[in-house]
């Protein structure tokens, strides 16, 4: 428009010249007729803003027409706070976990590879077997071997724990990490004789050396021994663990990797795929490989395979299916309030027909008064979604700080603008979502028509469609309602479950001796001795005990077991019994109060000279010696000569029998049958590679008044030795149950918000049609109905809405409760028993959301509802 | 018709019924702004009055829809002023909006009646 602004500006100075010329005319001062001009100059001055005139004058026009309502607005703001709330807290979380890029290079292209049986038995990697991946694999650009450990970081004030990894060359040309400082280890590291060298993560590097490049080349005493630094990984690389802080070469450990095919002593790989190769292709590759090394090593590889993941599934894989549920759960929330707002909106037009009808006569186009009626939405929708991401936030800070050990990547879970970019997006759909169906029917009747019945009140269409968004929204909440009772029966379930031990009262945790510090075992024994009988001297202490392993935890070891005169395997590939062997001192039972079926616990008397002696769980007693007494029978799960035909069992007799105490996890724990030896009896498999152990301390006592008493027994045996992991057994439970948990409660919560909307709604609806039928009510009861008959009426016409729902409702969560399968324990995603409950629970909500209104109409006076006409 | 506000009636009156006027004045005889705003005012006796900053834009809409047209005239002595004649499609527009707007009032009148019978 080149031409209008001077053109108007000169129109409009005639206009205000010729006024000003006919006000003086008629005697007025000069003062005076400016002063009656101020308006119109005051006006022109606010053009500027009036060009972009219709959505401004929208904006102002809606948020007078919201102020104006302020009861209305509140509720409507109060609600989407909740719903976009709801959303924006669990985007937070999917987009922290899920979709937040990783800073490794290519992502979709790094895979962890795993040996496995062919029956799905996972297992660490054989050295051998590696070496030979290594040469005849063609999928892979890199592929590198790695190990988590835990290290003794001395030289400061205290003795620390940190968490360290021995990592190949090709572990960080595989993730495609480049060192901030210093460089990355060199393919010659990889081979034994490799110099004492390491990498320190940047953490590490900012806490102990305050980031500064000299840093490089200086040494740091790890398990007693001297590591000169060579490089800083970026904050980015969080490989094996988020927590790693220093990784070592792995020519350091070539040398103590057992000479044996059979053995898989804790190493994992990780490889980048070639550009173009699919994780199918590198699987069946790797399969073939594995294929050629059975053949050639029945003995050791029969039936084993090797299991290629995604590094981006595998981060995920716990969390996946929670997540999933908890969107698809806050979607539905989201679509009720929708649906919700869809109906109060309808509701209030129909209020304002006659207002929209007299604007639409007097010019106003359709599309004007949609846009107008949308302005009004969005608006709301808008300071909702606001509302809403404080909320998020604040929920978002309170899930971060309460630290769920089970939900990876929680420290890049925030609100951030990321984030608010969604909320903003979903906040205008959500208002576009519940102001569009109110705003184009409004719109749509004929304007002369609707004068007309505007006295007498709603048409069939509009009530349908209010109908209908109840039906809608009772059936989600049902839905949702159905999932959350599937999470609490599957909790219940859990809570009841037999853990083996008495959780109660009991606090664990470790010390770590570095090989270094104590190469002999005697020693090495000894001072866990020591702790075990001087922490028990400690007042308040009841029992104490030090284990290998840590219930719950996950750790440890397994090992082939066999019975004596079991007879040999028919065939290679004949799966071994396999065994989670521990070292145990003697009062680690009544520590943990682990229930004996038959014999004793573990006595002073067990020690190295005396015969060698084991304690089983009941269901390896029950596999071995079925129908007899596994008392002074005898097992072997350590070998001496290798895996094969010479391999020479070390027998062990029982001496007592145990309950089976759950080592992995509550739920889905894998199979695994428990061995129990003395400390002083130290498994062969533990002599080179020392465990590091767990103290069980049952007490009254507070954790940290309990923590500081043994960190002075410790330290008055060995001040180099730090104490770490301090955790009830309470907590293990805890963390166990952390996502069961977490579930039940956001599901739980998302119904019962779901459950209240939905409930609002039949009230509302029903309340609207007792108020607009108050004149058919009058007739009714002046023809001659009773009081129940009207209530039946009203009662009936909710009851029907809310019946409707249900049946849709059940439908809908029958279809897809199966998505929660995974996520459930001890229940079926079909339960009858909750869709039963929960259909009922709807009913009768539905009921007393019914018959509140239906009450009311029973009060209409014949006499002044036939008036009101 | 108590819950809405008079004054929004009352705006949405001006705004619906601004083009019919000015259509209406402008059918006879060319007028300038200044005149028109003038006409409305003395011709409702007052009770509708437009401020410059509505009139003009208005007026530009209008022509640009083709329903008026606006023509610079010189007359000696004067400053030049923009005449604003009515054109065959405003002619019709014009027709149509009067009958809409007597069917409107009619509507109202039939429903005022009925609710103060």
């Amino acid at each position: 428009m080149p031409e209008w602004p001077r053109r108007l500006s000169e129109e409009i100075r005639q206009h205000l010249d010729d006024e000003y010329d006919a006000l003086r005319a008629r005697g007025l001062s000069h003062d005076e007729t400016m002063r009656r001009l101020a308006g119109d100059l005051d006006e022109l001055a606010s053009m500027r803003t009036r060009r972009i005139e219709s959505a401004a004058l929208d904006l102002r026009y809606a948020a007078r027409t919201l102020r104006k309502n302020l009861g209305f607005t509140v509720v409507v703001m109060l609600t989407l706070a909740l719903g976009i709330g709801a959303t924006t807290a669990v985007f937070t979380v999917v987009d922290g976990v899920l979709l937040r890029p990783y800073a490794y290079r290519d992502m979709n292209r790094i895979v962890t590879l795993m040996e496995t049986t062919r029956r799905g038995q996972i297992m660490s990697v054989a050295w051998q077997n590696f070496q030979d991946w290594r040469a005849q694999n063609e999928a892979f650009e890199h592929l590198g071997l790695y190990r988590g450990m835990v290290l003794n970081l001395t030289g400061g004030e205290q003795p620390e724990r940190i968490i360290g990894s021995l990592a190949s060359s090709d572990v960080f040309k595989a993730l495609g990490l480049d060192a901030i400082a210093g460089r990355a280890f060199t393919p010659q590291e990889d081979d034994p004789g490799a110099p004492r060298v390491a990498i320190v993560s940047e953490r590490l590097w900012r806490s102990h050396f305050g980031g500064e490049p000299s840093a490089i080349g200086r040494t740091i005493a790890l398990n007693d021994e001297p590591y000169t630094i060579v490089g800083v990984m970026p904050a980015g690389m969080r490989f094996p663990s988020r927590t790693t802080d220093v990784w070592l070469p792995l020519g350091l450990f070539v040398r103590t990797f057992p000479p044996d095919r059979g053995a898989h002593p804790g190493l994992f790989a990780v490889a980048k795929l070639k550009p173009g190769t699919s994780v199918e292709r590198a699987s069946a590759d790797m399969d073939a490989i594995a294929r050629r090394i059975e053949q050639q090593h029945p003995m050791s590889n029969a039936d084993h395979t090797v299991a290629v993941t995604p590094y981006a599934d595998q981060i995920v894989q716990n969390v996946r299916p929670a997540l999933v549920a908890l969107a698809c759960a806050v979607a539905f929330v989201l679509l009720i309030v929708c649906a919700n707002l869809a109906n109060l909106m309808l509701a209030r037009a129909d209020g304002r027909l006659r207002e929209l009808a007299i604007r639409q006569a007097l010019g106003a186009s359709r599309w004007r008064i949609v846009q107008q009626l949308l302005t009004e939405a969005v608006l709301v929708a808008i300071g909702g979604g606001a509302l809403g991401a404080l909320l998020a936030w604040w929920a978002v800070a309170a899930f971060v700080a309460s630290r769920p050990a089970t939900i990876p990547r929680i420290d890049q879970i925030a609100v951030d603008g990321r984030v608010l970019v969604f909320t903003a997006i979903v906040s205008i759909a959500t208002g576009v979502a519940f102001g569009l169906a109110p705003a184009l029917r409004a719109t749509s009747i004929d304007l002369l028509a609707s004068l007309r019945d505007a006295a007498r009140g709603s048409h069939g269409g509009g009530r349908r469609l209010r109908a209908m968004l109840v039906v809608g929204e009772i059936a989600l909440a049902l839905v949702l309602l159905v999932g959350a009772g599937l999470t609490v029966r599957s909790f219940a379930a859990l809570a009841a479950l037999d853990l083996g031990f008495d959780p109660s009262r009991v606090v664990t945790m470790r010390v770590s001796l570095p090989n270094a510090r104590y190469p002999e075992v005697a020693r090495w024994v000894a001072f866990h001795r020591d702790v075990a009988a001087r922490v028990a001297a400690i007042p308040g202490v009841d029992a104490v005990g030090l284990n290998s392993a840590t219930p719950l935890e996950g750790g440890g070891s397994e090992s082939e077991v066999r019975y004596e005169g079991q007879p040999p395997p028919r065939s290679a590939s004949e799966e071994a019994t396999t065994c989670l062997f521990q070292a145990a001192t003697p009062d680690y039972f009544r520590a943990m109060g682990i229930g004996f079926v038959r014999g004793r616990a573990f006595t002073e008397r067990d020690d190295a000279a005396a015969a060698p002696i084991a304690i089983v769980e009941e269901a390896l007693a029950r596999k071995f010696f079925p129908g007899a007494d596994p008392i002074g029978k005898r097992i072997a799960f350590e070998f001496t000569g290798g895996h094969n035909a010479a391999a020479r069992p070390v027998w062990r007799e029982i001496v007592g029998v145990v309950r089976h105490v759950r080592h992995y996890a509550l739920v889905r724990e894998p199979d695994n049958l428990e061995v129990y030896v003395p400390l002083e009896q130290l498994p062969i498999w533990f002599l080179d590679r020392r465990p590091t152990m767990t103290l069980f301390v049952r007490t009254p006592l507070e954790p940290p008044q309990l923590v500081a008493s043994i960190r002075r027994v410790v330290s008055s045996i060995d001040p180099q030795i730090p104490v770490f992991g301090v955790l009830t057994m309470a907590g293990y439970v805890g963390q166990a149950t952390e996502q069961p948990r977490l579930n039940m409660a956001l599901l739980g919560a998302f119904g019962a918000v779901a459950l209240v909307i939905a409930t609002v709604g039949i009230y509302g609806v029903l309340s609207y049609l007792v108020g607009r039928r108050t004149q058919e009510i009058g007739i009714r009861l002046a023809l001659g109905a009773t009081r129940g008959d009207v209530l039946r009426l009203i009662v009936g016409h909710g009851m029907a809405l809310a019946f409707a729902g249900i049946a849709i409702g059940l439908g809908g969560a029958w279809a897809i409760t199966r998505l929660l399968g995974a996520l459930l324990y001890g229940v079926s995603p079909h339960d009858p028993a909750t869709f039963a409950a929960i259909a009922a629970l709807v009913a009768a909500v539905a009921f007393a959301a019914s018959y509140l209104p239906g009450r009311r109409a029973t009060r209409v006076d014949p006499i002044i509802a036939l008036r009101a006409e | 018709m108590q819950h809405i506000a008079s004054r929004v009636l009352d705006r949405e009156l001006k705004k619906g019924s601004a083009e019919l006027l000015v259509l209406s004045l402008v059918e006879d005889q060319p007028r300038h702004g200044y005149d028109l705003s003038k006409l409305i005012e003395s011709r409702s006796g007052g009770v509708l009055t437009f401020r410059v900053a509505s009139l003009y834009p208005l007026l530009y809409r209008l022509e640009k829809r083709g329903w008026i047209q606006g023509r610079w005239i010189e007359k000696a002595g004067q400053r030049r002023r923009r005449y604003y004649r009515l054109t065959a499609a405003g002619a019709q527009v014009l027709a149509s909006q009067r009958s809409t707007w007597k069917e409107f009032v009619e509507a109202i009148n039939r429903i005022a009646g009925v609710e103060h019978a």
